[in-house]
């Protein structure tokens, strides 16, 4: 067993953070975190602008097969989530190329990935995801906004929900319920739509910061091609769990965590209270050492997800326990900083903001890692019934 | 990046773990907690028939030559087995022989122990409890060709039985406390040697060992007079290392004793397992265990490639310590009241979850190496 790199993957990797560690000096100053890349203005510019840098060297398609315009493979892709992370760089759309673009490649027809997969290489289609639905959270199968085909279309109505970055997003993907009196898990089906269809009204709601990071989407008679679909019709669900099976390492997130780390011990040094750095104080070593040994434990355990990955085995449960892992380690994280902060860590992006009040946003924003992509409680039901066998909640 | 164990290491693993069933059943366990050797020659003398005294011991001294990852991949399996008696103090306490041993004293213990002859121990504890420099003042001073002890050493592992004791001795005192520390090699059977089992947590025979005009003869010295606090450091760090190993294989027993028992414990007319409230602890202490798997893989690697890794093995055991307590506590807590019971093996691992934790330093003097580490002034 090793941990090593070859040196060709210690070379792609130091090249994938060569390129972040280059565009860091253009970012904007009130990005703070990947969200902000949805909140504000100057923020999505700039990850628009990142998103064209890498499509220019192909990196959005890394890992995917040569004949769809593919290069490099998964530990490639861990290294540039890995650089992206540790620099704070936006410009791979989490939707478009994180999660459609491998469920095209596992479950769409020819004509499809053929049609959609080059957009999303070269960064010329930013994409947002329409699971949820007022009353279907976790238990999304009982969602019930309809796409009634008729002719050599569906028609779309009904309204989805939590919907990240939809407002900026050229196009969507989801599940629609297709067959209204079909039985569940068979009544669904994968449709791809223009935001920009007549009918489609995307309502900004306001996050616990004022901010608009996720949307409403109200769909009314919203006319869409019949072919614009991913694996059969009224089968959705099943590429629903293709794309909930893509093993995610927790790279980027951890490294990013990381980096901030960095930029904790550096502000602790130079940061004095009763004339000496905060760092002295026994209390917040002890903390800070905890969280530092808890980000390696994440750390070394994305690489072995990622070793998983790079021979195409599961790590079903490997992943639920690194999402759990390191979204409750941010949460800690920003706690432990707040704690440490006292008032200052209160402030906002400001002049008495300590570390562009980084932990301001992350106090609030650290539900994003916890909630989203399943939340930590569906992820720990996924390692109890598929990794230890317990009996399934009827 | 491959974090397969190899072929070898896995028979290593399979054989290690179809052993310790057999021959080392929790009746045994229990029967040892309450002897007074604490320890079965006859399954010591099984184990060295296998090669695991001398696992890491080079082949011309007799021993395996294997890697120190080998020697944690078989740690693994002692820990998930608890195997009590002086196996872990004994390998841990041949290191320095093997690092800063001269051929002379190589050539007189590496084989003895790698035949299971000898069982050895580390002296590194006093009063105070602490594994840092300031914590060693028992002293010795130079007589003739010999050097003399005197005062008291604390937990001791296993030091009744033992040979032989390498002992953290005072022999002169600087301005800083890492300086003026030796490492002697002790006869444990030499006069002035009192020795004293503690009664402790985990009945692991941790002992007060007091010397009293101990005679240690100078040829008997390991590495260099008054500069072996480095070597006191490579001991712990191996020593945590392996702590954590044992750890992880003791999680997994946990984790699958707890898995499998609340699959048969029914009430409500449903297997408890059935129930949230009981799965998400369950997935929890999965998690931990996991997390704290690669993390100790890690540290194994890279002090097995001889890479620098004091911050990676002092993370392993802080995060480790507190995995491994908070996992059997919830395991105990699973079982319900049976598992509170002397006669229920989830206990054995409870008390041992606690001795753990101390060995080779605990997680709050871990957790300051990695502040330094991290770069905390």
């Amino acid at each position: 067993m090793d941990f090593e790199l070859t040196k060709e993957q210690e070379a792609r990797r130091q090249m994938f953070f060569d390129a972040c560690k280059a565009l860091e000096h253009k970012k904007p100053a009130t990005m703070i975190g990947t969200e902000t890349t949805f909140t504000i203005d100057e923020c999505w510019e700039f990850h628009l602008y990142c998103a064209k840098e890498f499509a220019k060297k192909n990196w959005l398609a890394l890992g995917w097969p040569p004949e769809y315009g593919g290069t490099g493979d998964i530990m490639d892709r861990v290294f540039f989530a890995e650089a992206r992370g540790y620099y704070g760089i936006p410009g791979v759309d989490i939707f478009g190329v994180g999660m459609l673009a491998p469920t095209l490649l596992a479950a769409a027809s020819e004509e499809i990935k053929r049609e959609f997969l080059p957009p999303i290489a070269k960064a010329e289609v930013m994409w947002c995801e329409l699971w949820s639905e007022p009353n279907a959270g976790s238990d999304l199968a009982v969602l019930s906004t309809t796409a009634i085909k008729k002719g050599d279309e569906y028609i779309i109505n009904g309204q989805k929900t939590w919907n990240t970055g939809a407002n900026r997003a050229d196009w969507g993907f989801g599940v629609f319920k297709t067959d209204p009196a079909g039985r569940k898990h068979h009544n669904l089906t994968f449709i791809l739509l223009d935001m920009k269809t007549p009918g489609v009204t995307v309502r900004p709601i306001l996050y616990m910061t004022r901010e608009t990071p996720f949307c409403e989407v109200y769909f009314d008679d919203v006319h869409v091609p019949a072919k614009n679909i991913v694996g059969q019709e009224n089968e959705g669900w099943a590429v629903v769990n293709v794309l909930a099976g893509f093993e995610r390492s927790g790279m980027g997130e951890v490294a990013s965590m990381g980096r901030i780390l960095e930029e904790v011990v550096e502000f602790l040094n130079e940061t004095k209270r009763g004339g000496q750095p905060l760092a002295k104080d026994p209390i917040i070593r002890n903390r800070i050492a905890q969280l530092a040994c808890e980000l390696e434990a994440a750390r070394t355990l994305s690489y072995r997800i990622a070793d998983l990955q790079s021979r195409n085995e599961m790590a079903l449960m490997d992943a639920s326990a690194a999402k759990i892992f390191y979204s409750e380690l941010g949460e800690r994280f920003a706690f432990t900083m707040m704690d440490i902060l006292g008032p200052s860590g209160l402030v906002k992006f400001s002049r008495w903001a300590p570390m562009q009040g980084h932990w301001e946003r992350a106090a609030q924003e650290c539900f994003v890692t916890t909630i989203s992509m399943g939340t930590n409680e569906i992820q720990r039901n996924i390692i109890a019934w598929y990794g230890l066998g317990l009996p399934r909640m009827k | 990046m491959d974090l397969r164990f190899t072929e070898a290491q896995e028979i290593l693993r399979k054989m290690a773990r179809d052993f310790l069933a057999t021959e080392c059943p929790k009746s045994l366990i229990r029967e040892l907690e309450q002897s007074e050797k604490g320890y079965s020659p006859e399954l010591w003398k099984k184990m060295a028939e296998l090669g695991w005294m001398g696992l890491v011991i080079p082949e011309r001294y007799e021993g395996m030559g294997y890697t120190f990852q080998d020697l944690t991949v078989l740690a693994e399996e002692i820990g998930r087995n608890i195997l009590p008696g002086p196996f872990i103090c004994t390998v841990t306490s041949t290191f320095p022989i093997i690092e800063a041993g001269t051929e002379e004293q190589k050539k007189e213990f590496l084989p003895k122990i790698a035949r299971g002859e000898l069982i050895l121990t580390a002296a590194l504890l006093e009063a105070e409890g602490v594994f840092s420099p300031s914590g060693i003042t028992v002293s010795a001073t130079a007589k003739g060709d010999n050097f003399v002890i005197n005062g008291t050493k604390l937990f001791v592992e296993m030091a009744h039985v033992a040979n032989y004791i390498i002992c953290a001795i005072r022999t002169r005192s600087g301005s800083q406390p890492e300086e003026g520390i030796s490492l002697l090699i002790v006869d444990a059977n030499t006069p002035g040697i009192k020795c004293e089992v503690i009664p402790t947590i985990a009945d692991d025979k941790l002992c007060e060992v007091r010397f009293e005009n101990v005679l240690v003869p100078r040829k008997n010295l390991l590495g260099k007079l008054d500069n072996a606090w480095p070597l006191v450091q490579m001991l712990l760090r191996k020593g945590a290392i392996i702590k954590c190993a044992e750890s992880i294989g003791g999680m997994q027993a946990c984790v699958e004793m707890t898995v499998a028992y609340s699959k048969e414990r029914v009430q409500y007319d449903r297997p408890i397992g059935a129930f949230q409230a009981l799965q998400h602890i369950m997935a929890d202490m999965w998690t931990a265990m996991q997390t704290s798997r690669y993390l100790v893989y890690q540290a194994a690697w890279m002090e097995s490639a001889g890479m620098p890794c004091e911050k990676q093995a002092s993370m392993a055991k802080a995060y480790v310590n507190e995995a491994y307590k908070n996992l059997t506590k919830w395991a105990v807590r699973l079982h319900g009241a049976i598992g509170t019971t002397y006669d229920h093996d989830i206990s054995l691992y409870y008390r041992r979850s606690k001795s753990a934790d101390v060995a080779f330093g605990g997680t709050d003097f871990h957790r300051e190496i990695v502040a330094r580490q991290i770069g905390l002034a």
